[in-house]
């Protein structure tokens, strides 16, 4: 696995620059270009308009203001105003804000959500595949019992058992969604255990616990961490067929998936309502690609320096 | 907000979709070979069937529009807001009131029903005394009744020994489906099918839709159109693409912003008619807080009704009374409590919560997916009341979960208020009044309250209409208004669209509709 | 050259106690097959008793009086202890016999004389009947939308693991970006207003023909497309520079057919994994997309049965879902254990 290689490459500081790291240099080439820039640049504005933005203005994003409702985005349509620049929702709040705040939540359900699954996940995968035998079997059978049951069943035990809320949609979501890690960790394991670098542990005395902690995972796990951006992104989207089936998070807090899910009846007349979240979500993963494939680039070339 | 056609370009255009070309033959399902005739009618329904065909075992509305297709009736009430209480004879060629406790029916001779069994006297009185059981889950009657059969074709109906007037069967004359009485003989046919005397017989059920063809034998005539395919489609939106592209003859239960699209298009036509239905604020009268009728005042203080209607734009009108404007004894309530903080927070003080506080935490329940803008005006609602100082917490629940916790229940309904909403297809206005708010039944608030009871038994008790009427609307809507045992929030509107090809269907103010007129080319 | 011995050693071992070797595999999967669904059956029986929603209230309906509930109660048999249930629903499932729908009257048959003790039971329509029906219609959706899935995929993910870092892997990542982005029921929407309404090329509300699955597929696929796309491009750059690929032109072998021959054979594992997996995902999509489109397939007969409580037919989708994916999955392993004999299984 390359990854292996490159980590220990890394960790071999190269004598002619000794004062900076790798890693270092890794990010000092990776800021001089612009694309990593752009990208960096728009992330940190939507940190921002996540995170600050909703406490500074005096604009309530549960304030509803109905006399003002379905006001298009600006400079789309007619009736727009400089006040809302996304436009108002069907009760007259403003989009703006309710977006950004709503990236927050979905961010967070997102990736509770994927962490949740990562965790769960990966741990059974690794030790189903590297154990193998007997413990192989149970796990991957529960894994099977449990891909194989519905989200919907556990939506509408889950969440009409509850009332739905966050974390109560984490659960669904993560329940749902944590063999898929089991599956590829097991099949990522099973290719690396056979591995010299792993039977030469294991001749060396290590414990299971100790291989599969210090070598399988980090093995294992930057591949993974790698997809599982676009799982977060699914994630924030899906959340919103809950809404649509009525199980959703109750208002006024506003996720995308709520937003999407209340703005669908309004598509044909307001468009912006339930479309403005999938550009929120789509600029957001634009500036974590560019900053992304700039550091692979950076590494590319500081890897290539060094050999 | 007027939506046009540079907006949507505009919108797809935002969403990268390319958007090419204008708008091309709409009609491209149809074949032009059969324009000139008459085609079945596609209707989509807003609401399931519950499967069981027996009239007396349900009281959903989608499939009491079925009904309305295939079943006669003993006369039609169109329900016009300003004749409310016309009546048209259907099955019967007259209705008379004899005494307190006897009402006469003529009936029409020569009429068949589906089965091919003709329709008498017996039929009425099969029908009558069976649907008005009380363990019938309909609970369409205002009590029991015997049927006396003077002669094949005629029939009355007799409430003496069960203690209230015949009169009350007047308007509800117009809402009760007539069945065989070999049916009523043999329930499990019964639930099996429908078979009534309508302009349209059932021939089966295929997936979602209900397949009805032209009943030649109508009493009104053969209808022109071959057919009505009946068919359940939940979600508003796929209704409306469905008429828009033509799947679609006739869809039911638009919503403001889709009036406005198809409106703003050719070719369809959009029927617009004040409902039977009002919508309503429930509160669990049944246990605390709101057991204390000043606390309920505080809240319907404190709700601004007219924003509500701004956010249901066209399928909302306003009402102030507890039963629609087109039903019997409909009144403007002069004590209808009013948007009014002040008055709120006084009430709210006199309850022993000055500014709301020391109130628990009060659950206002809501479905989402049938009724329009349930979640979006309950949003509002929710606001207002916080406003007030009540710690309101919002659930909106699809409708089963909804459903599963709408009625009263020993120890009061879960929750502290609930929305729902009330459709009778026929004038009388006790099949609200006396339904909800009399101790004997108390559907959803679970009120007893000894007073409402002996004023309501007052109304029923009186036979002269118009006296009945001064009752309704001097001493009930009154009192209601000082008890809010429930707020009327607004009367519903009932909004269908259709293809301008679709002509001459009548539309009821609860959805019933008459097609035996009906051309569909 | 490391990875080949191992792959020829593999060949070597398959050919010859391989059908020993897969016949064993076969019966210890379906095996534990057949547990897994003992399992799961057991666990969405229960769990829907959880749920929200007496059944027995909601076919007599709301206004019935309490007797009445409690009558049918009885009747239906709920009452009895879970496992006792359970098991006459297990004992009925091995005779084909899914139960009755609590509302969906059968089609159209009139029942004749009242030969039936039972009159809510045997008028309903049979769970099984109502599946078996619905499901080529579903299996015609999902089969399409991942053949306009992999053709969206293909191009745009083998492109982006052939080029690391090259615009072509930008261009896989904005548009697995984009279509991740674009909700179901906002394309669908979007979609049908457009093709349907405005343009009038191709209907989609309902179903008539097969041109009706088209636009629902398409969605469909837009919606699982960026995880095709994504394990196509990661594990065929990962390929592209394992050993036995990169000495590949050093034996003569041109770059077409060692990405035919080798990348993709390789990067269809993790593609299978994929999909034994993302059947989730596509089953999700379906129940919105069937909805939206009014697609009489499996999807709207949960939805409506989700919403109307039906639970036998929820119950009886469920665990026929779950025998599919348990079944999918054990094809994937073997699937996967003939392209790569490395795996063990």
């Amino acid at each position: 696995m390359s990854d292996v290689h490159a980590i220990q490459h890394l960790e071999t500081p190269h004598p002619s620059q000794p004062k900076l790291t790798p890693t270092q240099r890794m990010l000092r080439e990776a800021w001089s270009s612009s694309a990593f820039r752009v990208g960096f640049f728009i992330f940190v504005l939507l940190l921002f308009g996540a995170l600050i933005y909703p406490e500074l203005t005096s604009i309530d994003p549960t304030k509803m203001n109905v006399r003002a409702r379905l006001m298009p985005p600006m400079f789309l349509g007619e009736g727009w105003s400089w006040v809302h620049p996304l436009g108002t929702d069907q009760l007259g709040r403003d989009l703006l804000l309710r977006c950004l705040v709503g990236l927050r939540y979905s961010v967070l359900i997102g990736c509770a959500t994927v962490v949740l699954m990562f965790f769960v996940g990966c741990g059974l995968g690794l030790v189903s595949g590297f154990k193998g035998g007997f413990t192989d079997t149970i796990i991957m059978r529960v894994t099977d019992a449990q891909l194989s049951i519905p989200m919907i069943i556990l939506a509408i035990t889950i969440l009409g058992v509850s009332r739905p809320t966050v974390p109560a949609i984490i659960l669904v979501l993560g329940l749902s969604g944590w063999p898929l890690y089991a599956r590829v960790a097991r099949s990522a394991a099973l290719a690396e255990k056979g591995k010299e670098y792993i039977k030469g542990e294991r001749v060396l005395g290590a414990s299971d616990l100790r291989i599969i902690l210090r070598f399988l995972a980090p093995a294992i796990l930057p591949p993974i961490a790698f997809v599982a951006v676009l799982d977060v992104a699914s994630i924030m989207i899906f959340e919103s067929i809950l809404g649509f089936i009525g199980l959703g998070i109750q208002p006024p807090t506003p996720t995308f998936g709520n937003i999407i899910a209340d703005g669908r009846k309004y598509l044909i007349n307001a468009w912006w309502i339930a479309t403005m979240p999938g550009m929120f979500l789509l600029i957001t993963l634009t500036s974590l690609n560019l900053m992304g494939s700039a550091m692979e680039s950076a590494r590319n070339s500081v890897l290539k320096g060094a050999a | 907000m007027k939506f046009d056609r540079r907006q949507f370009l505009k919108s797809s255009a935002m969403a990268s979709v390319v958007l090419s070309g204008s708008m091309i033959n709409r009609g491209f399902f149809s074949s032009s070979a059969f324009a000139a005739q008459n085609k079945p009618i596609n209707f989509l329904s807003a609401e399931n069937l519950t499967g069981n065909w027996d009239p007396t075992s349900h009281t959903t509305l989608g499939q009491i529009n079925l009904e309305s297709f295939v079943f006669g009736y003993l006369t039609r009430a169109p329900m016009t807001p300003e004749y409310p209480d016309e009546i048209v004879y259907e099955l019967a060629e007259s209705m008379t009131l004899i005494d307190e406790h006897t009402l006469e029916f003529k009936l029409r001779k020569g009429v068949k029903f589906h089965s091919g069994e003709p329709f008498t006297a017996n039929d009425v009185k099969a029908t009558f005394e069976y649907a008005s059981q009380p363990d019938r889950p309909a609970a369409w009657y205002p009590g029991q009744c015997r049927v006396d059969v003077i002669d094949d074709h005629t029939a009355h109906v007799n409430t003496k020994e069960f203690g209230y007037p015949a009169s009350l069967f007047w308007f509800l004359s117009a809402f009760l489906p007539i069945m065989s009485a070999k049916d009523v003989a043999d329930t499990k046919t019964l639930s099996s099918r429908p078979n009534g005397t309508g302009a349209f017989k059932f021939v089966k059920q295929d997936g979602n839709t209900t397949v009805l063809e032209a009943n030649p034998d109508f009493l009104g005539g053969t209808p022109k159109v071959p057919g009505i395919n009946f068919t359940f489609v939940g979600d508003a939106t796929t209704r409306m693409l469905s008429l828009l592209s033509g799947e679609a003859d006739i869809i039911e239960r638009l919503e403001g912003e889709q009036v406005e699209t198809i409106s703003g298009k050719e070719g369809f036509v959009v029927n617009e008619a004040v409902s039977v239905e009002n919508k309503y604020l429930w509160f669990r009268c049944s246990k605390p807080p709101f057991n204390d009728w000043r606390l309920r005042r505080a809240v319907a203080h404190a709700i601004d009704r007219d924003l509500i209607l701004e956010v249901l734009g066209v399928s909302g009108t306003p009402s102030n009374a507890w039963v629609s404007p087109v039903k019997f004894g409909y009144v403007d309530t002069p004590n209808y409590p009013k948007y009014d903080p002040e008055l709120c927070q006084k009430f709210l003080a006199e309850a022993g919560f000055p500014g709301g506080r020391g109130l628990p935490k009060l659950e206002y329940i809501t479905s989402v997916g049938f009724y329009p803008k349930t979640k979006e005006y309950g949003e509002v609602i929710t606001a207002m009341l916080q406003e007030q100082g009540f710690d309101v917490e919002f659930s909106a629940m699809e409708i089963a979960a909804w459903a599963d916790r709408l009625y009263d229940r020993p120890g009061g309904g879960p929750g502290h208020m609930i929305d729902c909403g009330w459709a009778t297809g026929s004038p009388e206005p006790d099949l609200v009044l006396r339904t909800h708010f009399h101790s004997s039944s108390k559907r959803i608030c679970g009120i007893e309250d000894p007073e409402l009871d002996a004023v309501l038994d007052k109304e029923r008790g009186t036979t002269d209409p118009d006296q009945r009427r001064r009752v309704i609307q001097y001493e009930v809507m009154p009192m209601l208004a000082d008890k809010v045992p429930s707020l009327s929030l607004f009367t519903s509107v009932f909004i269908h669209a259709m293809r301008e090809g679709l002509e001459g269907i009548y539309i009821y103010p609860n959805g019933m509709m008459d097609a035996s007129e009906a051309a569909n080319t | 050259m490391k990875a080949r011995r191992i792959r020829s050693a593999g060949r070597l071992n398959t050919k010859g106690v391989g059908e020993l070797y897969l016949l064993n595999f076969l019966i210890r999967r379906f095996l534990q097959g057949a547990v897994v669904l003992l399992i799961v059956s057991f666990a969405i029986f229960a769990l829907l008793r959880v749920v929200p929603g007496d059944p027995a209230r909601l076919i007599v309906g709301g206004m019935a009086p309490d007797e009445v509930v409690v009558q049918k109660a009885e009747e239906l048999g709920l009452n009895d202890p879970l496992a006792v249930q359970y098991l006459r629903y297990l004992g009925d499932f091995s005779r084909g016999d899914l139960g009755n729908s609590f509302f969906r009257p059968k089609s159209g048959a009139t029942v004749g004389a009242a030969a039936y003790d039972d009159p809510s039971r045997d008028e309903r329509a049979e769970v099984l009947d109502l599946i078996i029906e619905r499901i080529p219609l579903t299996l015609q959706l999902a089969g399409l939308s991942v053949v306009f899935a992999l053709i969206i995929s293909f191009p745009l993910g083998v492109a982006a693991g052939l080029n690391p870092g090259k615009w072509q892997d930008r261009l896989a990542f904005f548009s697995g970006s984009i279509f991740v982005s674009l909700p179901n029921f906002w394309l669908g929407i979007v979609l049908a207003q457009l093709f349907s309404v405005r343009l009038g090329i191709l209907p989609s509300i309902g179903y008539k023909g097969f041109e009706y699955t088209i636009l629902p597929a398409l969605v469909l696929a837009i919606g699982i497309s960026p995880f095709i796309i994504r394990t196509l491009s990661v594990s065929i750059a990962q390929i592209m520079r394992e050993e036995f690929i990169t000495v590949a032109p050093l034996r003569g072998l041109g770059q077409a057919r060692i990405v035919c021959a080798h990348a993709i054979r390789n990067a269809s594992i993790p593609l299978l994994n994929l999909f034994g997996i993302q059947l989730g995902m596509l089953l999700g999509g379906v129940l919105v997309v069937e909805l939206i489109f009014d697609y009489p397939g499996l999807g709207r007969l949960t939805i409506n049965a989700v919403l109307q409580r039906d639970f036998p037919i929820i119950q009886g989708v469920a665990i026929f879902i779950s025998a599919i994916f348990v079944f999918i999955n054990i094809a994937v392993d073997l699937a996967a254990s003939f392209i790569d004999p490395r795996l063990e299984y």
